[in-house]
């Protein structure tokens, strides 16, 4: 069924349908200021923004589209300017005074249109003197616009699936057919590698709850069975629940609400199987998201542990047995902004492939500086705006991928593979290939004979 | 002219000054008040402090972020300590401060504080040029982005005036009453302007990663107040 055009990308009707919005949309404002932590920021960058523009030196969309729409502090002046008029006492009483500026429906949609252009990465915080995180804004203002029903469908689509779908996931995986995938993973680590190999289910009191992207289980067969070989070879105690083995959560592109409800529906399938710990896969937002759960869940709720962690501590104790031959071709790492923009999980791959390839190079900038892959933000999961992801927001990333000369790009992230894989495609790398950072592991682990 | 002077100077200043300082203090408790109340309020409370303190100390001597559009972020570092260092070290205003209220300090030698003022004046020109012809500043700009700088242009270029005469081409009196007149102005402005960063600086680090702690309840109290605490996904 087509959906009428109105933005870039498609939008449920029912919220093109919707009746004085920007009435709606000054409410969820105000509701969101008086029960989320946000007012703080937003009154400051109001105060202090300075306008300097360095911010769009860093911003890989405007370096590729030089528009005034791209430079970060313009897109978060949008909301800045509704605050200052609705939410201060000077910009009320201006306004009465002297009138000026009022909320209309096609700010919104300029709103809406700038929000979903910008990945959210975060890499302009690091060069803004005054330390606005423009990330942070487009990330409130993406929430307000969804209390609107302003929200590309596909985000909100695969979270409804997720929350109120009969499979309970966002790829809409069964439970017969997760465990018929699995079997299929098991008989080709069987085959490939003569290893008897099995992924655990509903196991009470394992130490370790699996929760990867879920897609990967369509999409990324050799880096669940390198997940799977990892937890073999340690002897580690793991299990994947029956109740919920989803660890992608959309709710943090588009709303704290619902990134709430989802991250307490991971933490209930770890209670349930009275697991203490929660691994997520090679997934950057997951894992961002699931950063939150002592947010939602307070401090006892169980420790997340990205699974490249907990591969870097098995493979620095020496529980890792690797085979003599390496990784030949030249390989190189991109970080998802979702775990390296605050430096949180930069050396572990880093350490692990170098310990596995004897050709490894670097993008330039990297860790913390990264460039997005052009897909963050869950842009990648709005196939519409493909054209625009990989010519515009991911052309930095493919110069990037061009200059290092690799034949494989590592990436521990499902979104981040997918606009990866895309943009190759779309931009005369045909010849580079993307995986996932435990396919290559699979590869080279030692499973004695 | 004396009188018009000694009002500028007197109860003018102070009460701008005041204005100012009451202003900042004002600003500076409420984003304290509001950080603690942001902090008490946050589900999360594991603040990752060395990077906010690492990222405060950088920003606030930023000499190693000097690369990024060079030419703006040199003058502007130039101009940021010239604004700061000689209105509270020259040392014809250390006299006048101990003349008032009897409180002295070690000034700026003469000749520095006046290449400062010179840095500063050139800092001011080239900031509103640069912010003039960048593509990417000018649509960005305020009036306040041209109006500011060029008002500390006008303190900064009178204040030069005044203990250079040789260099001044105008009576005394009206150089020094604009100078007084524009720094009393600035001071009123500094609470109620970007330049409003000369308190809130050290702050906004922490106040940025505040922001990404949020309330465990949120989500569900803003479902409640907007009705759709049962409202289908």
């Amino acid at each position: 069924m087509a959906t009428p055009k109105r933005y870039s990308y498609h939008v449920e009707e029912s919220a093109l349908a919707q009746a004085d919005r920007p009435a709606r949309f000054l409410k969820a404002f105000a509701a969101i200021l008086e029960h989320g932590n946000y007012d703080l920021a937003l009154d400051a960058y109001a105060r202090m923004s300075a306008k300097c523009g360095r911010c769009a030196a860093s911003c890989q969309l405007y370096e590729a589209t030089g528009a005034e729409e791209d430079i970060p502090c313009h897109r978060s002046e949008l909301l800045l300017r509704v605050y200052r008029r609705y939410f201060t006492q000077a910009g009320v009483l201006k306004a009465r005074l002297f009138g000026g500026f009022t909320l209309t429906d096609e700010y919104l949609d300029e709103m809406a249109e700038a929000y979903y252009r910008c990945t959210a990465c975060r890499r302009c915080k690091a060069t803004c003197p005054l330390g606005l995180d423009h990330g942070l804004v487009t990330h409130v203002a993406r929430w307000i616009l969804a209390e609107v029903g302003i929200v590309p469908r596909a985000l909100v689509v695969s979270v409804r699936e997720q929350l109120a779908g009969e499979t309970g996931n966002t790829s809409g995986i069964p439970v017969p057919a997760l465990k018929d995938t699995v079997e299929f993973l098991e008989e080709e680590l069987h085959d490939i590698y003569d290893v008897d190999i099995k992924y655990p289910f509903d196991v009470e009191g394992a130490e370790y709850v699996f929760f990867p992207a879920v897609s990967d289980y369509l999409m990324e067969a050799d880096t669940l069975m390198g997940n799977a070989a990892v937890m073999h070879v340690t002897g580690g105690s793991w299990t994947i629940g029956t109740g919920n083995y989803d660890g992608i959560n959309y709710g943090l592109f588009y709303s704290d609400r619902m990134m709430e409800r989802i991250a307490r529906n991971v933490v209930a399938e770890a209670k349930r199987l009275n697991a203490r710990k929660i691994l997520v896969g090679e997934c950057g937002h997951a894992t961002r998201s699931a950063w939150f759960i002592p947010t939602f869940c307070g401090p006892d709720a169980p420790r997340v542990v990205n699974c490249m962690e907990y591969t870097y501590d098995m493979l620095a104790a020496g529980k890792i047995p690797l085979k003599a031959e390496k990784i030949l071709e030249r390989v190189t790492y991109h970080d998802p902004c979702n775990i390296a923009r605050v430096g949180r999980i930069t050396e572990q791959p880093r350490e692990i492939l170098k310990a596995i390839c004897s050709d490894y190079v670097e993008m330039t900038p990297n860790r913390t500086e990264n460039y997005c892959c052009g897909g963050g933000g869950g842009t990648v999961s709005i196939d519409e705006i493909r054209a625009f992801r990989t010519s515009k927001l991911g052309k930095r990333k493919a110069d990037q991928i061009r200059e290092t000369g690799a034949q494989l790009v590592v990436s521990p992230c499902a979104n981040c593979k997918k606009q990866l894989r895309e943009l190759c495609q779309d931009n005369e790398l045909g010849e580079v290939e993307v995986v996932g950072l435990h396919d290559l592991l699979l590869r080279v682990i030692d499973f004695g004979s | 002219m004396d009188v018009w002077l000694d009002w500028a100077r007197g109860p003018l200043f102070w009460t701008a000054l005041a204005f100012m300082v009451l202003g900042l203090l004002r600003q500076a408790g409420l984003t304290v008040w509001s950080a603690v109340r942001t902090y008490r309020r946050a589900g999360d409370r594991q603040i990752p402090t060395r990077q906010v303190w690492r990222a405060t100390l950088r920003w606030l001597v930023p000499t190693d972020r000097l690369r990024n559009r060079w030419p703006y972020s040199v003058t502007t570092v130039v101009l940021h300590a010239g604004v700061l260092l000689v209105p509270l070290f020259l040392a014809g205003h250390i006299a006048l401060w101990q003349a008032a209220i009897g409180l002295a300090w070690p000034a700026l030698p003469n000749a520095l504080s006046t290449a400062l003022t010179l840095a500063v004046l050139a800092g001011v020109v080239s900031v509103v040029i640069q912010r003039a012809v960048s593509p990417i500043a000018r649509p960005l700009s305020r009036f306040q982005d041209y109006a500011l700088p060029l008002l500390i242009g006008v303190t900064f270029a009178s204040g030069f005036f005044v203990m250079h005469p040789a260099w001044n081409l105008f009576a005394f009196e009206p150089v020094m009453l604009t100078h007084v007149l524009s720094a009393d102005l600035l001071f009123f402005l500094v609470p109620l302007s970007k330049l409003s960063h000369l308190i809130l600086l050290p702050f906004t680090q922490l106040v940025s990663e505040l922001a990404w702690h949020f309330p465990p309840d949120a989500g569900a109290k803003v479902a409640v107040a907007l009705g759709k605490e049962n409202e289908p996904v």
